[in-house]
């Protein structure tokens, strides 16, 4: 009777855990987007240009991944917190706060998850070859036409790995979250803050193993469809390297 | 006015290129061993690589000109370039293949329609399919039909069959000379064969380490000091413009009139009248101080011994016999016959050992 109950259970979720996950999945698109572009032009440029601190940008890009989380959150919290000395300054000109909101776990998501994004573009644009962008060069393409019909599609299955690798990430994210924007409920409070937070009170077992449960089933679909995605996409580019 | 006239100076590491070379002709055929230079000097007037100094004068623009300043981008230059690994953008149809330059070219440049390229090129029905499902030959089609499709100014043909086999070879070499009559654009053809070559154009132009020691009509060049080591190298020292007069198929032989003198030549493709080149290695010539009877060799051409020289200790022995021959053959043989310039003798060539090519 106790087990039927607790099956049962792992499927009704109240509305505070709904409110945590629609708001890791609004966390996890928004950074999403928001890597996308800059980290493909990163990645392209640690991966096809010299120039002087190239290791220095590297270095400086990957260090989130190196770094205990809570450290990169706190110096978000220095920079951009209320009394940090970007966040100041965003508030007195725009009246913009970003510390303890939901945008903050955007930021803190998208330190976090960059490296990702930046390490699979960037191999997937070094593996295509320059010799089809010199030919496009002899056809009349200028640089950044070249880019956009010759490297980034095929780059695509790198790039897509990439962002489906930073949403994941994002979904995941919870040392730079908690210290930047905190646990506030129904603002900042993610998937993995909330199942923290259930493991922390009294009776809270059961909903943290619903979330539990979710989590793992989002990721696994996100991963799949990821792949699956990926596998059509090199067929269709016919660039099925790595795959025999 | 020349057409093209190069004169670029580029360095790198271990490298040296140092070109000068003009010409007025329709197509150039670029000869030289393997690390000569000759894609370096591709790269160069294609615009993918900037030379250290000199200049490049198209049709009268200047491309490249270093004093000056001048490096018109790649993209901006209209020279089209054919690579030996056709380099087909995989993600596009063919369709989308042939149109990406043309989409990029103002309407008034445009020399071509697709239409007219794909029927030339014989592509009609490749147009659907994706780089992966062509052959090597088609691929190559394809990609030629690219670059025409951008009309260029020039165009560079990096080995474009070198990849092929023989039997390709021979599918796609009439299409290209079929470009080269329909378009008259002027083309740099870079090829390791003379037969390719020949079949395409008699301007010939030969580099070695980073030079061009010599061009100009490949009689003149096959036969220019400078170009004799690759001459040498290619079984083509001796090389003859001649004309087919008679042709026994069955027989499997042919008489070519070469000068003064009448050649035996094995049987070819050729008609009755052609204008064909002929080929013999110097090793195939064997000398006699008088004309031999009783001996199969049925081309015996007289003639006297304008010098002697030793090269890559290898004896050659060059005669007048109304142009020139060159033999080689070993220095015990020259004391025997007591061989000097000036003497009198008769050059004797295997029929089987002559190759004839079609001239264009």
């Amino acid at each position: 009777m106790l087990a039927e109950e607790n099956r049962l259970d792992l499927f009704s979720f109240t509305s505070a855990e709904i409110a945590a996950l629609l708001l890791s999945l609004k966390v996890a698109c928004w950074c999403t987007l928001v890597i996308a572009i800059p980290g493909v032009a990163i990645a392209w440029l640690l991966a096809r240009k010299d120039f002087l601190g190239k290791t220095l940008l590297d270095s400086l890009v990957h260090l989130p991944l190196v770094l205990p989380p809570v450290v990169p959150g706190f110096i978000l919290l220095l920079l951009l917190g209320n009394q940090g000395f970007l966040g100041k300054w965003l508030h007195a000109l725009f009246g913009i706060t970003v510390a303890f909101t939901w945008v903050g776990a955007v930021i803190a998501s998208a330190l976090m998850a960059l490296p990702l994004m930046v390490r699979s573009t960037r191999l997937a644009i070094s593996l295509v070859d320059v010799r089809l962008e010199d030919a496009a060069k002899t056809l009349g393409a200028q640089p950044f036409w070249i880019f956009l019909t010759i490297t980034l599609p095929l780059a695509f299955p790198g790039i897509l790995t990439g962002l489906i690798l930073a949403f994941s990430r994002s979904l995941g994210e919870f040392g730079a979250t908690i210290t930047f924007v905190g646990n506030i409920e129904g603002e900042t409070r993610t998937l993995p803050l909330a199942i923290y937070t259930y493991t922390q009170i009294p009776g809270g077992d059961l909903p943290a193993m619903r979330l539990v449960t979710l989590s793992i089933l989002i990721a696994l679909a996100a991963l799949y469809c990821g792949d699956l995605l990926e596998r059509k996409m090199q067929k269709r580019l016919g660039v099925d390297h790595g795959r025999d | 006015m020349a057409v093209i006239d190069i004169d670029l100076k580029f360095e790198r590491p271990a490298f040296k290129l140092n070109v000068k070379f003009s010409s007025d002709h329709l197509a150039t055929g670029l000869f030289g061993p393997s690390g000569s230079g000759k894609s370096t000097l591709l790269s160069l007037l294609a615009g993918l690589i900037r030379p250290q100094n000199g200049h490049f004068v198209l049709d009268g623009i200047p491309l490249i000109d270093c004093a000056q300043g001048i490096h018109v981008p790649a993209h901006q230059r209209r020279i089209g370039m054919v690579f030996q690994e056709s380099r087909l953008f995989p993600h596009l149809s063919v369709q989308a293949n042939l149109a990406y330059g043309l989409k990029l070219l103002a309407e008034k440049n445009q020399q071509f329609t697709m239409q007219k390229i794909v029927d030339l090129l014989e592509i009609g029905d490749l147009l659907a399919q994706k780089p992966d499902q062509l052959s090597g030959g088609q691929k190559q089609r394809v990609a030629l039909g690219r670059a025409l499709l951008t009309s260029p100014r020039l165009l560079l043909l990096d080995e474009p069959l070198a990849a092929l086999d023989m039997r390709l070879r021979d599918q796609i070499l009439p299409f290209l000379r079929r470009v080269k009559e329909e378009t008259k654009i002027p083309m740099l053809y870079v090829s390791h064969s003379i037969d390719e070559t020949l079949f395409l154009t008699q301007q010939l132009a030969i580099i070695e380490a980073g030079e061009i020691v010599a061009s100009g009509d490949f009689h003149a060049v096959m036969h220019d000091r400078h170009a004799l080591g690759l001459a040498l190298s290619l079984g083509l020292d001796n090389l003859l413009h001649a004309t087919l007069i008679e042709s026994h198929a069955l027989l499997g032989y042919g008489l070519a009139r070469c000068g003064k003198h009448m050649l035996v030549i094995p049987h070819g493709s050729h008609k009755l009248g052609d204008e064909i080149a002929i080929a013999f290695s110097s090793s195939n010539v064997a000398l006699s101080t008088q004309r031999l009877h009783h001996v199969t060799i049925q081309n015996q051409l007289q003639g006297m011994v304008t010098s002697i020289d030793i090269i890559d200790y290898r004896t050659l022995v060059s005669i007048d016999v109304g142009f020139k021959l060159i033999a080689e053959v070993s220095a015990k043989s020259i004391e025997a016959l007591g061989l000097a310039v000036g003497s009198e003798l008769y050059c004797l060539v295997k029929t089987q050992a002559i190759r004839s090519y079609a001239l264009s």
